[in-house]
């Protein structure tokens, strides 16, 4: 052994679960906006840059000295002598040098967060979710930037949840970062009469993120979860800040919430899909559905009624259903009345026919569909065909049910979905033994 | 009566300092994790005796007397030493074995494995050269 060399001895305790989960997901977010707010909203991409090689220096150096006592603090210190050395080294601000330097200085990391750091941090990130989810950006540059920036996802991931390529992603964010550039996009949480159209486009991003998550039709079922936990963690930053916690953006909360918690039920341990009479109950969440009657709860205090108070109100009542049979049908068939009104779209519809079904019956659900309008909409929508299949099945009528769920399967790329779909289509054949006869 | 046994000195290099630069936190969370619980593991089993990471910037001192002191801003590389562990093992094979275990290989980065020579090899030379003329 070359005994001139020193060498550092082996950390004494280095445990891979010392990290909490997602510690550097949820901390490359907060570190992303406290930077943004001191560059200015312009400078988004160095402030990605700072928290990457931030990430990258822990990375580098907690497997030999082990985990930090306070990794967050560790992180926030590491940032901010990352940002000086590049600030001082590139002269990046020119004549705005000197006061970015004191504010990144004057940036609290101390592992005691104070009350008034801690306001700031839920300043910046609303500011940085009002920027991201401008109405001036395209829709997906918008949700690809939420879910880089506020959620810490890379460009790979991203494309994973959405099914595209990762390519298409960086487009959408270079596009993205443009339009701010170009449209001057403040880093600002709107005021006044700014606020109520802003605040929506912020809800609809994250509502679109969290379906994302929550649909069963696309990306992998990891990210999947991964995005409705995140959408969950913005609406309720949105709905717990006195400027934004509106009637809808609790309304949204609740929404998410209550369909969240059903999530761990929708299948069973092989990975096969269940339907709602199929789910074992007790595995719902139940303090994710006292989250959601909570801001449910607090969605009532107002006027307004949203698309997501009523889909929160449907949730809610699947939620407080002690079972399937005593699923309060009616009141899910009245919001989807209501909400049929506010969104007079195919999709809903469908979704009211399986309300009637339970309500008046399945012919006057199959009536219904027959008769609606813009149904050429649902023509390459796989759950149309899965919920006609359903009710010709109901009705016993086997050849015809048979023919949707086949339909129903060519539409859908999702192997666990092909799969319940191809055990209902089962049950339209005659059995072997029939068969044979 | 057990032959004695000698074990003999390795040291893995891991090489590359660009393979980090497109993973996301949560990868970045899952390597440093893998590579932490890896260390930790040798460190407990007497494999590694020890290892530091290094920073990617230094100094280069060349020229007589070291006239020459230059910056070394390593770019992104490739080849840039990141960090390396001191291994305590039975033999080459074994140390392949665990260089081939680090978790950073599928993301592009290299493990560079060298054996500590036991003693110089010019005087290792001479004394073969002594011992083969005494």
């Amino acid at each position: 052994m070359p005994d001139e060399v020193e060498i550092q001895s082996a950390p004494p305790n280095a445990d891979i679960s010392q990290l909490a989960d997602h510690l550097f997901r949820h901390e490359s977010a907060k570190l992303v906006s406290v930077l943004t707010r001191i560059f200015g909203i312009e400078r988004l991409d160095f402030a990605e840059d700072v928290v990457q090689e931030t990430l990258a220096k822990a990375l580098r150096t907690w497997p030999y000295y082990g985990v930090p006592a306070n990794p967050a603090a560790w992180l926030t210190q590491a940032a901010k002598n990352l940002a000086l050395d590049l600030i001082r080294r590139e002269k990046l601000f020119r004549d705005k040098e000197a006061q970015i330097i004191t504010s990144i200085e004057n940036w609290s990391s101390d592992s005691e967060m104070t009350a008034q750091f801690d306001n700031e941090l839920k300043d910046g990130r609303l500011r940085l979710m009002f920027a991201c989810c401008h109405p001036d950006i395209p829709v997906e540059s918008q949700t690809a930037l939420a879910l880089k920036t506020l959620c810490g996802f890379s460009p790979a991931e991203i494309a994973k949840a959405f099914l595209t390529t990762e390519a298409a992603v960086a487009k959408r964010l270079t596009r993205a970062k443009q339009r701010i550039k170009e449209l001057k996009i403040p880093f600002e949480i709107p005021a006044g009469e700014d606020l109520a159209p802003r605040l929506d486009a912020v809800l609809q991003t994250l509502y679109l993120l969290f379906n994302e998550g929550y649909k069963a039709s696309s990306g992998e079922s990891l990210i999947r979860q991964d995005l409705c936990d995140e959408a969950i963690r913005l609406v309720a930053l949105i709905a717990g800040h006195p400027a934004t916690s509106t009637p809808r953006a609790h309304a949204l909360g609740a929404l998410m919430l209550l369909n969240a918690a059903r999530l761990p039920a929708r299948v069973d341990d092989d990975g096969n899909i269940l339907r709602l009479q199929e789910q074992d109950r007790s595995k719902w969440r139940q303090d994710l559905i006292a989250r959601g009657i909570m801001h449910l709860g607090r969605s009532a205090g107002g006027e307004d009624l949203s698309e997501y108070h009523l889909q929160a109100g449907i949730a809610a009542c699947h939620c407080t259903a002690p079972d399937y049979d005593s699923t309060d049908w009616r009141r899910i068939l009245a919001l989807y009345d209501q909400l049929l009104e506010i969104d007079p779209s195919p999709v809903v519809a469908l979704n009211r026919a399986v309300a009637l079904a339970n309500v008046e019956g399945t012919r006057a659900a199959r009536e219904f569909l027959g008769t609606l309008q813009g149904r050429a909409a649902l023509d390459s929508y796989h759950l149309y065909f899965a919920v006609l299949g359903e009710f010709e099945l109901q009705l016993q009528n086997f050849e015809s049910a048979g023919k949707h769920f086949s339909r129903a399967m060519e539409l859908t790329e999702l192997e666990s979905e092909r799969a319940f779909l191809n055990r209902r289509l089962q049950l339209c054949r005659p059995s072997p033994s029939q068969a044979a006869a | 009566m057990d032959a004695p046994r000698y074990k003999s000195g390795h040291i893995i290099f891991f090489r590359g300092n660009d393979w980090d630069k497109n993973l996301s936190p949560e990868e970045l969370q899952r390597v440093t994790g893998q590579f932490m619980a890896w260390f930790e593991r040798l460190s407990r089993e007497g494999k590694a005796i020890g290892g530091a990471p290094l920073e990617n910037e230094g100094k280069i001192v060349s020229g007589s007397r070291g006239r020459s002191v230059s910056d070394g801003p390593f770019a992104e590389s490739k080849e840039a030493i990141g960090g390396y562990f001191m291994l305590d093992v039975e033999s080459m094979e074994e140390a392949v074995e665990i260089a081939r275990e680090c978790p950073i290989l599928e993301y592009g980065a290299k493990v560079e494995v060298r054996p500590v020579a036991p003693q110089c090899v010019q005087m290792r030379k001479a004394q073969q050269f002594a011992t083969a003329v005494a």
